[in-house]
C-alpha cells in the first residue's frame, strides 16, 4: 500500500503512457449509501461499522496501469494496480494487495475513505478516535502484565526469604 | 570465476546486510544462466532479484512482477506483499530454490505467469489456469460486476448461460456470488469444458453449474434443446480481428488457444452466432452481456437491424482503460410480432 501525495509529482513520476479516465459509468460503485445518509462502512477487524465520509464517484479519477496494448483479450499483462485520486483534496491512493484488479478498486476506495475521513474531521475521525482507543487499551494491557510480574516476582522473593535456612519456618 | 564454496561463504557473510548488489559487482557479471544455480544459498529478495534482472535481459515482459508472483507464489501466497518480511529475508530451502528455478525457466520461455503458476484470481474466486485454456482478462471482472447487478434483482432461481466459458471464470464467479442462481456453461474447447468443471469443484459449486461440450456456430440446434428461459446470457466470445492476430506477444500467441481468441475477418463470428440464438432461449426479460473489441459496438448494432429482428443494442459501456468494451442487448418485442422457435 503506498499514500501518494501531492498529485503532481505522482504526475511526472508516471512512466508508462496510461489513461487517466473518470470513472467508468459501465460498473456500479461500491460505495453507494441512500441519498442524505452518511456512508458506513465496515472496516476490516473491527466489530461495528464506522461512519465514514461520502465517497463522490464523480470527485474520483481512476488510473489502472496496464501500458499502452489494447488491451482485453489482445493483452495478457499481470499488473493490477489501480491508482485512485480524489480531485477536491489531492489525496492519492494506489492499491495491488489482491491479483484482482476488481478488489483492488474495492479495496482503493475504502482506503480512499478512511484517508478523506482522517483528512476532513481531523481528530474526530472515527478512525483516529478507534485508533487512540485501541493504543489506550493497549498500554493499560501492557501496565497490567507489569504489575502481575511485579506482584509474583515479590510473592517469590517473600518464598525464598522464608526457606532460607538460619530463619525460623512458621 | 569463484569457486561455487566460495561464493556460498561469501554470500552467507555479506548476503543479508550488503545484498546482491556487491558480489555481482565483484563478479564481473556477465548475462549467461550459469550466474547462480539452485545451489546456492540466497534469500527471497535475492532471489526476486536474481529473476528479475534475468527476464529483463532476455526481454520478457513485466520483469519484476513476473519475479515476485512466481516466487510469492513458491512461498506460498498470493503477492510479494503478502510474504512476511521475516519470510523474505530467511534463506530459502533447496526445494523452494530448485522450485523457483524451475518455474522462472517456464517464464524465461514467455509462458504467462498465470500457466506458470498454474492458477490465477479472478474477482473473489482462485481459478487453476492450465494452456491452452484461456486467461481470464481484467476487464472481464467488470462484465460480471454488469451482469451482477442484473441477476441480483431478479426473484426466484433465475438461469444464466455463458458461451463460451474457458476456465469457468464468469459463471463460477456469478455462482459463488448470487446462491439463487443456476448457470449452464458452453466451450466448444474439451480442455475448457474439463477445466471449467475442475474448477467448479473445487470452488464446490459442481451442483448449480451444468457444463457442455458444444460448438454454437456448429451445434446451434443442441444449444436450444439444453437451453430456455435464460435470464442472462453472457459471453466473452472470441472477438480479436483475424488480422489482429499475428501482432499478439508470445505470451498470447505461443500458449493460448487461438480459436478462444480469432473472431474471424471483423472479429463477429461467434457474436453473429450467439446473437442470433438468444432470442430462441431468452426470457421476455432477459438480457445478453457481451464483451467486444472498442470497434464493435457500431457494428452489431448495424447488424442486428438487418439480420435480428427481436434483439436491440440496449447499452455500450467502457471498461476502466475508457474503451467502449461490453455490449447490453435486450429482447425487443415491438410491433406485436411473436417468437416461432424451430
Amino acid at each position: 500500500l503506498e499514500y501518494i501525495c501531492p498529485v503532481s509529482r505522482f504526475r511526472n513520476s508516471l512512466e508508462m503512457p496510461t489513461l487517466w479516465g473518470g470513472f467508468s459509468p459501465g460498473v456500479s460503485s461500491v460505495v453507494k449509501p441512500p441519498p442524505g445518509a452518511p456512508t458506513r462502512v465496515a472496516v476490516a477487524g473491527k466489530k461495528d461499522l464506522v461512519d465514514l465520509v461520502h465517497l463522490e464517484e464523480d470527485e474520483l479519477e481512476e488510473q489502472f496501469v496496464r501500458g499502452s496494448g489494447p488491451g482485453g483479450q489482445a493483452t495478457n499483462k499481470t499488473s493490477n494496480c489501480v491508482v485512485l485520486k480524489h480531485i477536491p483534496s489531492g489525496i492519492v491512493v494506489k492499491c495491488h494487495q489482491t491479483r484482482s484488479v476488481d478488489i483492488n478498486r474495492k479495496r482503493a476506495r475504502e482506503i480512499m475513505q478512511q484517508k478523506l475521513d482522517v483528512f476532513y474531521k481531523g481528530e474526530h475521525s472515527d478512525i483516529l478516535v478507534r485508533k487512540k482507543e485501541a493504543e489506550v487499551k493497549k498500554q493499560d494491557k501492557r501496565r497490567r502484565v507489569k504489575e502481575n510480574l511485579e506482584r509474583k516476582r515479590l510473592f517469590k522473593e517473600g518464598l525464598q526469604a522464608q526457606n532460607t535456612p538460619g530463619k525460623e519456618t512458621v | 570465476m569463484w569457486r561455487k564454496s566460495m561464493i556460498r561463504g561469501y554470500i552467507c557473510l555479506v548476503g543479508r546486510s550488503a545484498g546482491l548488489k556487491e558480489y555481482l559487482a565483484t563478479c564481473a557479471v556477465r548475462p549467461c544462466s550459469s550466474q547462480t544455480s539452485p545451489s546456492d544459498i540466497i534469500n527471497a529478495r535475492q532471489a526476486v532479484d536474481i529473476w528479475r534482472k534475468r527476464f529483463e535481459l532476455n526481454g520478457v515482459t513485466e520483469p519484476d512482477l513476473s519475479s515476485q508472483y512466481i516466487i510469492a507464489h513458491v512461498l506460498g501466497a498470493k503477492t510479494i506483499e503478502g510474504v512476511e518480511q521475516v519470510k523474505l529475508s530467511a534463506f530459502l530451502t533447496q526445494e523452494e530454490t530448485q522450485r523457483i528455478w524451475k518455474l522462472c525457466k517456464k517464464r524465461l520461455a514467455r509462458m504467462p505467469v498465470q500457466y506458470v503458476i498454474e492458477e490465477w484470481d479472478f474477482r473473489d474466486v482462485t481459478l487453476k489456469m492450465k494452456p491452452p485454456v484461456f486467461i481470464p482478462r481484467p476487464e472481464t471482472e467488470e462484465l460480471v460486476e454488469l451482469v451482477l447487478t442484473d441477476l441480483q434483482r431478479k426473484t426466484g432461481s433465475p438461469l444464466c448461460l455463458e458461451v463460451g466459458c474457458g476456465s469457468g471464470a464468469i459463471s463460477l464467479s456469478l455462482l459463488k456470488h448470487l446462491p439463487q442462481v443456476r448457470a449452464i456453461a458452453l466451450d466448444q474447447s474439451v480442455e475448457a469444458v474439463e477445466l471449467t468443471r475442475e474448477n467448479a469443484l473445487r470452488l464446490g459449486l459442481q451442483d448449480r453449474l451444468k457444463v457442455y461440450h458444444v460448438d454454437v456456430i456448429k451445434d446451434a440446434e443442441t444449444v436450444l434443446k439444453l437451453c430456455s428461459n435464460v435470464a442472462v446470457l453472457v459471453s466473452n466470445p472470441p472477438y480479436l480481428f483475424s488480422e489482429d492476430m499475428p501482432s499478439l506477444e508470445p505470451e498470447i500467441l505461443r500458449f493460448e488457444d487461438h480459436a478462444a481468441l480469432d473472431g474471424g475477418k471483423d472479429g463477429l463470428k461467434v457474436i453473429r452466432a450467439i446473437l442470433t440464438l438468444a432470442p430462441q432461449i431468452l426470457s421476455d426479460d432477459g438480457c445478453v452481456y457481451l464483451e467486444v473489441d472498442p470497434r464493435h459496438p457500431q457494428l452489431i448494432r448495424d447488424w442486428l437491424e438487418v439480420n435480428v429482428e427481436w434483439l436491440r443494442l440496449a447499452e455500450t459501456r467502457h471498461d476502466i482503460t475508457s474503451r467502449p468494451r461490453f455490449c447490453i442487448l435486450r429482447k425487443d418485442k415491438a410491433n406485436d410480432r411473436t417468437l416461432h422457435l424451430g
